[in-house]
């Protein structure tokens, strides 16, 4: 790789302080930093480091979210490519302006936001929707707290609060029954204007209605749903790899999928929920923790370590509310689907979380030595 | 307290456990600078003769403690900036014995216990002494809660104490029972990495029927060796006095200066790190030439020369020419030759790392090689939790981190930065590669410095008051 190399050695003097292009360093430095490790040293003690950076950071999370990403290509087409490419420009402008502005460089954070923001979203949006609501969620979510590091709330889970807000029809009508074909729609390309293209009801949306869909149908991913929260099964895959990885946290992937799990038994028991189509307390539970966006949100997005509490007590706390904020929404109020507004309502709570247990330990920490 | 944190580099370059002898020098460089002591009290001449175990210079803010010659020769003063050179020299016999009339003196002086800490003292022995809490050199003529003994060199790669004790365990033992006599009924805290070993058992053996020496398990994991943790482990609290705390190389130099009165010059250091390219010990004396040691060592053409391990050690300057009083190791990182292409998607089987994110976390019997390359971009913090996870001293890097950013010291004072050990780890593990431990020595500096003004100033002002009320008695009793 020599010659990219010498090609990036080339062009540098143009970035460079009094080059033509000095505006653009901070694009300039992410696409070298990219290809090709820094060169920096370290200056003082410790003088060597560990080889986890950023960049490996978050592609880890790219990596286990890949099951996500061909399950969406396999239930829902070609179009799912259409979104990401769309996602990642319109993000990434926004991103890249911020840059330049800030002079600071570009950082990795966002391309998780970007392979995210697609999966989470119908899978027949209309792109300019999909672009909308990536920038709005990058701008608001996340440049004006002043970027990666600084956030408090989940960029993709603004931009999917601001869409279901602002365009409550559309984001419900453009769901999509996955093709039940072994070949599934690998190479077709379905949107909203496609005849085969029957806009159809989520799992949760059905259960309103007393429709329960097989469990079993939920765990591999054949219904109807967000692009990448449809298959429990690769979620669960994906989401395991990342809690090896140490990447996300066990306890916040634990206690929010228990307390989920335990609030709806518990209400389900206690009569306060009647699923007639399905009987037992324990089966509508499960069904209940495959259905809609709660294990994508609980491995994917209430592990977002900017967002989240730092320390592992709050960790708990944090994904206790998550979980049970989840069910409340869900069942109480007037929207079918609540890890959205969970989560960002456990965005909300986290700092005051934290300060709880810091204030607790730097307590505890007075009396020693 | 049990330990937390600390974290092993699995780093290519460990010494082996061979203690290779220098040949001897022509010359000898002796640093006046050395980690904790500034020899500025030069006793010597320039062209004097010295013979080996001679005081050349006091560091007249610790203690006097002395830098002895190690070898006979002619000094030479303005040769070298901040060293003193020992030319000819030569291995004459060793001063052997500190004049008979200057030890009745002293023993009327300070009686028995006085006479073997001016031992201790003017033997060179007491410079492998620790302040356990603030890493200082403690008063030799103070009265430790406890001495704290640590066999452990943990830190990579530093001069291992189960090296320096190879063959020479009655020398220990001896020692330990000589530090017991410098205490009146204070314990010895011995750690070792495991109590029930067969070599733990030849000191149980060896050291039967003494009671005070009490033996410690600690795991071998960086940083458990640290003294301040092995306090706190101990729950010693500072405000009960000091406590002492020496390596294996200070019981056996107290044992030299005590049984023996003869003076403590030779040091077993260890040469590692990946640029070396046999990794092993070596017997030298202070002030041996580091151009020697590296063009014997080091085949890297550019390299980093470190003085200690990779977590702690200072960058030897150019303009050091010898080894200093307290050299334990030296380290040699290569510097990166290369930009690794899309390095941040490889597998990884090959690196080691805290976290789980490379595929080497399925082995770990593997070495890596490692550089000094900050191995990523600078960003700003993104609270994944690894600083405080790996912190041995339980206290919250990445709080402290942020307290410093926003300039809130006084916050970060008390979410108890004092506690920190300056081990390096959370520096080690940001994968924000924030620099940590930098921040916080600064930070402690900073502190410490205006502590010591709020303390003069308070001093000040007690001695205005003072002399206000004396002038004003004087006032009173000049009008009656």
């Amino acid at each position: 790789m020599k010659w990219l190399l010498n090609v990036i050695e080339k062009v540098r003097p143009n970035f460079e302080e009094g080059g033509k292009l000095k505006a653009f360093h901070p694009v300039f430095g992410a696409l070298e930093h990219f290809f090709f490790a820094p060169s920096t040293t370290t200056v003082g003690a410790p003088h060597v480091r560990d080889p986890l950076d950023l960049k490996r950071f978050m592609s880890m999370v790219i990596i286990s979210v890949v099951p996500c990403v061909l399950a969406a290509f396999y239930f829902f087409g070609l179009r799912f490519l259409a979104m990401i490419i769309v996602s990642y420009a319109a993000g990434l402008t926004v991103e890249a302006l911020f840059s330049i502005v800030r002079k600071e460089d570009i950082n990795e954070g966002f391309f998780v936001t970007g392979i995210l923001w697609p999966l989470i979203l119908p899978p027949t949006l209309p792109l300019w929707m999909v672009g909308l609501g990536v920038a709005f969620g990058v701008l608001i979510g996340k440049e004006l707290f002043g970027g990666t590091g600084r956030n408090v709330f989940n960029p993709a889970l603004v931009g999917r609060c601001f869409l279901a807000l602002a365009y409550p029809k559309q984001m419900a009508a453009s769901f999509l029954e996955p093709s039940h074909d072994v070949a599934g729609r690998l190479l077709s390309w379905v949107d909203g204007s496609t005849a085969d293209a029957v806009s159809s009801a989520t799992p949760l949306v059905l259960a309103g209605r007393d429709e329960m869909v097989a469990t079993s149908h939920m765990f591999l991913g054949s219904v109807s749903g967000s692009a990448g929260e449809t298959s429990a099964l690769l979620i669960i895959l994906g989401g395991g790899f990342l809690l090896l990885t140490r990447v996300a946290n066990w306890r916040t992937v634990l206690a929010t999928l228990a307390s989920f799990f335990a609030l709806t038994a518990v209400l389900i028991a206690c009569d306060r929920l009647v699923y007639e189509s399905m009987p037992g307390v324990f089966g509508p539970a499960l069904w209940h923790v495959f259905a809609g966006g709660l294990l994508f949100g609980a491995f994917y997005m209430a592990t977002d370590p900017v967002t989240g509490p730092t320390t592992n007590t709050a960790k708990w706390m944090y994904g206790i509310i998550i979980g049970s904020a989840t069910v409340l929404i869900r069942n109480f109020t007037g929207y079918t689907e609540g890890v959205t507004f969970a989560i960002l309502l456990g965005n909300i709570m986290a700092p005051i979380l934290d300060e709880i247990v810091v204030s607790i330990r730097i307590r505890r920490l007075r009396s020693e030595g | 307290m049990r330990f937390r944190g600390g974290h092993n580099v699995l780093l290519k370059g460990r010494p082996d456990s061979a203690i290779k002898v220098m040949p001897e020098p022509k010359v000898l460089y002796m640093p006046l600078r050395s980690e904790r002591f500034t020899f500025s009290d030069i006793l010597v001449k320039d062209g004097q003769k010295v013979s080996g175990g001679d005081i050349l210079a006091k560091d007249p803010d610790n203690y006097e403690v002395p830098l002895l010659a190690p070898r006979a020769g002619t000094v030479r003063l303005e040769a070298v900036e901040n060293h003193i050179v020992i030319e000819d020299v030569a291995q004459l016999e060793e001063r052997a014995d500190i004049a008979e009339e200057e030890m009745l003196h002293i023993e009327k002086e300070m009686g028995a216990g006085g006479i073997k800490r001016y031992k201790l003292l003017s033997l060179g022995a007491w410079q492998f002494f620790y302040d356990a809490f603030t890493g200082q050199l403690p008063d030799p003529l103070g009265t430790p809660q406890a001495i704290v003994v640590s066999t452990l060199s943990l830190e990579p790669f530093l001069a291992r104490g189960d090296v320096q004790l190879h063959r020479r365990l009655l020398n220990f033992t001896r020692g330990l029972e000589q530090l017991q006599s410098l205490l009146e009924y204070q314990p010895i805290y011995l750690g070792m990495p495991n109590i029930r070993s067969e070599f733990a058992n030849l000191i149980r053996n060896q050291i039967r029927g003494y009671a005070w020496v009490k033996m410690l398990e600690k795991p071998l994991v960086y940083p458990y060796d640290d003294f301040a943790l092995l306090a706190r482990r101990l729950e010693l609290r500072s405000s009960n006095g000091p406590v002492w705390a020496v390596r294996t190389e200070g019981v056996l130099a107290a044992d030299r200066a005590l049984t023996e009165t003869k003076p403590c010059t030779v040091r077993i250091l260890s040469i590692g790190g990946t640029g070396v390219s046999q990794p092993t010990h070596l017997k030298a004396i202070p002030g041996y030439p580091i151009r020697r040691i590296r063009d014997q060592y080091v085949f890297e053409p550019s390299a980093r020369v470190l003085n200690g391990g990779i977590f702690t050690g200072k960058i030897l300057p150019e303009e050091t020419l010898g080894i200093d009083v307290e050299c334990r190791g030296i380290t040699v990182l290569p510097e990166p030759e290369e930009r690794e292409f899309l390095g941040f998607i490889r597998p990884g089987w090959d690196r080691d790392s805290y976290s789980s994110s490379f595929l080497s976390a399925m082995r770990n019997d593997f070495r890596e090689r490692l550089t000094t390359a900050l191995r990523g971009e600078g960003r700003p913090c993104v609270a994944c939790n690894y600083c405080e996870e790996v912190c041995p001293a339980g206290i919250m890097p990445y709080l402290i981190h942020k307290y410093l950013y926003a300039n809130l010291i006084e916050e970060a004072e008390q979410a108890r930065i004092d506690l920190c050990v300056e081990c390096g780890l959370c520096s080690y593990v940001c994968p924000s590669k924030i620099d940590l431990r930098t921040q916080f020595v600064e930070a402690k500096d900073l502190i410490a410095k205006e502590k010591e003004e709020i303390r003069q100033e308070q001093l000040r002002q007690e001695e205005a008051r003072k002399r206000e009320e004396e002038a004003r008695k004087q006032a009173e009793e000049n009008v009656e």
